[in-house]
């Protein structure tokens, strides 16, 4: 019992640790809330399958596990377009101001919603169902896990390795930490905000949208539009509980509330209805018990 | 030409002495616009109903405006409270058998108590944090809804057996409950606003205003910023959830997780963001900008696209919500503030003008 519900935790906590990462990644380096975000993770999924769809008619049975990996890249780039052209010509006008790029962001969620059921219909945008990313099961320690979810686990371990690199190694990821640490000077050393900004919000919105995939891959029911809000509520909660803007600090995050939400379904039976409402009081109890955040941080904006 | 100078002239008088109408006499002369609205014939009868629910609508909206344009804590899932008014009279009705007039205050009441609860934790937050930790709510509770199906009554809601809370004017025909509960409604956002307007202007809303403002400042001068916080956050909470409760029992006729968030709706959490929309369309921070607002969205959803022009809803979600988008951006201090504000600087052009013109005519050479 014990194992089943540490290395699904694990699985399920990694999965949501990717799905804050683009949240936390665009918090840290530009300083926006940037509520797209769950935008991006439903457009997403919804683009993923379509392609999916799309693609397994062309490519050959023999061949099939190029079609969830060239679907995915596709879909990465899709949303990074367009989560790039949304931050240009919305978010950038108003950067500085809140209050102004909270409510710009939770409207283009809803323009995005409808827009989907628009093109989709009624019965889709409510819920559409994903294919697992690969079919069939895998055996660990006589504990059997779906093949599609620890792919993914695993790939979002990649994706987190990849970014802290990208951040920490590059001359671009260079310049993000000094954008990070102080905006005016380094402007003065010649780094463009706007050329950079707008590379943040796309690597963002491309791991969003990598976070939909997998999150909703995962779930029995699919993806359905209104799902941004779950993506927000679930991304906000990782971002608090392992510190605002570190990349780390979100993959902690990710595992522990992972850990919580597999335990709680295993102990209390038929709370599957509660899905949305674990993440909510972990952080509750956790703002009783230790006000400044899980590690000591001190969980507020300057 | 002249005709043209002539109406140019006579608006700019217009909006020049529209400025001179007392602001007071200006809301009392809409206000009685608004209570003849129902014999004036504009309206269907059955369509009355739209402005109870407008009315309803707007009250919340104004809490939201106190907490957030004065105070500046701002939150995104104000429907949490619009929900536990109505499941609170909701629960006294179903398990105690109380009548409405005592179950709507008591669960306004509630309403100020639980924002008191949740204010405690959450308020440690600021700003954008804030933010998300109050949108997450509304979902929270509704998981909560779901599991305890035997209290809460699940998808359905309660009282369950139908048909439901007994409605304010439950004795009178249903064509004069209609007219009743516009007026009630009507009473109840006049007289919800006026208080919030004078809290917002007493020298508690210039607390708040303070914190708003600069909070170390405020902190710095001896106010303890929580404690005011925490009583703006109880305030919105109050009038929210008397909005709320006041639904249950006029328009709806229970309380259902609808309240908070529907999955199957168009706009997932209408009650969280029509309040916002509606405060950004009036002018944050006014108190009867959301007003404004709330009428502009609901009457434009309602009548000009529906008649104008005929698309389907989700098309008219999206196109709204663009232009929302699009004047936050470009017009952002609001609509009905950014009127206000131009017709104060109508004066002074015209003073200019004829100042130039003065001096025009003094300098002109003498032949």
């Amino acid at each position: 019992m014990l194992e089943v519900i540490i290395i699904e935790g694990l699985i399920i906590g990694l999965i949501l640790a990717l799905v804050a990462l683009g949240f936390t990644l665009v918090y840290g380096i530009s300083g926006i809330i940037n509520l797209a975000h769950g935008a991006y993770f439903v457009i997403g999924a919804y683009i993923y399958e379509i392609i999916r769809q799309y693609l397994s008619n062309i490519i050959p049975l023999e061949y099939y596990y190029l079609t969830p990996i060239s679907s995915i890249l596709i879909t990465c780039a899709i949303t990074s377009f367009i989560g790039s052209l949304f931050y240009r010509i919305t978010c950038h006008h108003i950067l500085g101001d809140e209050v102004a790029i909270l409510i710009v962001s939770i409207c283009s969620c809803i323009v995005f919603q409808q827009l989907i059921y628009i093109s989709l219909g009624k019965l889709n945008a409510f819920s559409f169902r994903i294919e697992p990313i690969f079919p069939g099961k895998i055996k660990l320690i006589n504990i059997e896990l779906f093949a599609g979810q620890t792919i993914a686990a695993l790939v979002s371990f990649a994706a987190f390795a990849v970014l802290s690199i990208l951040i920490l190694k590059t001359k671009t990821g260079k310049a993000m930490r000094a954008l990070s640490q102080d905006v005016e000077a380094a402007m003065l050393m010649g780094i463009s905000v706007e050329r950079l900004y707008t590379i943040t919000a796309a690597i963002s919105s491309g791991l969003a949208s990598l976070g939909g995939i997998f999150y909703t891959a995962s779930i029995t029911f699919g993806v359905g539009s209104y799902m941004w809000l779950t993506a927000l509520a679930l991304s906000f909660t990782v971002v608090i509980l392992g510190g605002l803007g570190s990349i780390k600090g979100s993959l902690l995050g990710g595992l522990i509330l992972g850990l919580t939400q597999i335990a709680t379904m295993k102990i209390i039976p038929g709370s599957g209805v509660l899905q949305d409402s674990i993440p909510f009081i972990v952080i509750i109890v956790i703002l009783l018990v230790r006000p400044k955040g899980l590690f000591g941080k001190r969980v507020e904006i300057e | 030409m002249t005709v043209i100078k002539y109406i140019r002239r006579v608006s700019a008088d217009l909006a020049t002495h529209i400025y001179d109408v007392p602001p007071r006499m200006l809301a009392s002369l809409i206000l009685i616009l608004m209570a003849a609205t129902p014999f004036i014939g504009i309206l269907e009868l059955r369509r009355l109903d739209i402005l109870t629910h407008i009315n309803l609508v707007a009250i919340l909206a104004v809490s939201w405006d106190l907490l957030v344009g004065r105070t500046g804590q701002i939150s995104l899932g104000h429907a949490l409270f619009y929900g536990i008014g109505a499941y609170t009279t909701a629960i006294l009705y179903q398990y105690f058998a109380w009548p409405v007039w005592i179950t709507v205050p008591i669960s306004a009441i509630a309403g100020f108590c639980i924002a008191i609860l949740i204010g405690i934790p959450c308020l440690r937050f600021k700003g954008p944090y804030l933010a998300l930790i109050t949108m997450a709510f509304p979902l929270a509770i509704v998981g909560f809804l779901y599991y305890y199906r035997d209290i809460f009554g699940g998808e359905t809601g309660i009282p369950r057996p139908l048909p439901g809370l007994p409605r304010i004017f439950d004795k009178l025909l249903p064509s004069q409950r209609i007219i009743a509960n516009y007026y009630f409604s009507l009473a109840l956002l006049t007289i919800s606003s006026v208080i919030i307007y004078k809290i917002a202007t007493s020298k508690t809303g210039i607390v708040f205003v303070s914190i708003l403002d600069d909070e170390l400042g405020s902190k710095a001068c001896g106010i303890n910023t929580s404690k005011y916080k925490l009583l703006s956050f109880a305030i919105s909470g109050l009038f929210g959830s008397l909005a709320g409760a006041v639904m249950a029992h006029t328009i709806q006729t229970n309380a259902n997780p609808r309240y908070f968030f529907e999955k199957t709706a168009l706009i997932p959490t209408e009650y969280s963001i029509v309040p916002i929309i509606a405060a950004i369309l009036g002018g944050l921070g006014t108190i009867y900008g959301p007003i404004i607002g709330v009428y502009i969205y609901y009457l434009l959803n309602n009548y000009i696209f529906e008649y104008l022009i005929p698309v389907d809803k989700p098309i008219k979600i999206a196109i709204f919500v663009s232009i929302i988008i699009i004047l936050i951006i470009k017009w952002p201090r609001g609509i009905a503030r950014t009127i206000v504000e131009k017709l104060e600087d109508l004066e002074e052009p015209r003073e200019v003008e004829e100042i130039l013109k003065e001096r025009m005519r003094k300098n002109k050479p003498e032949v």
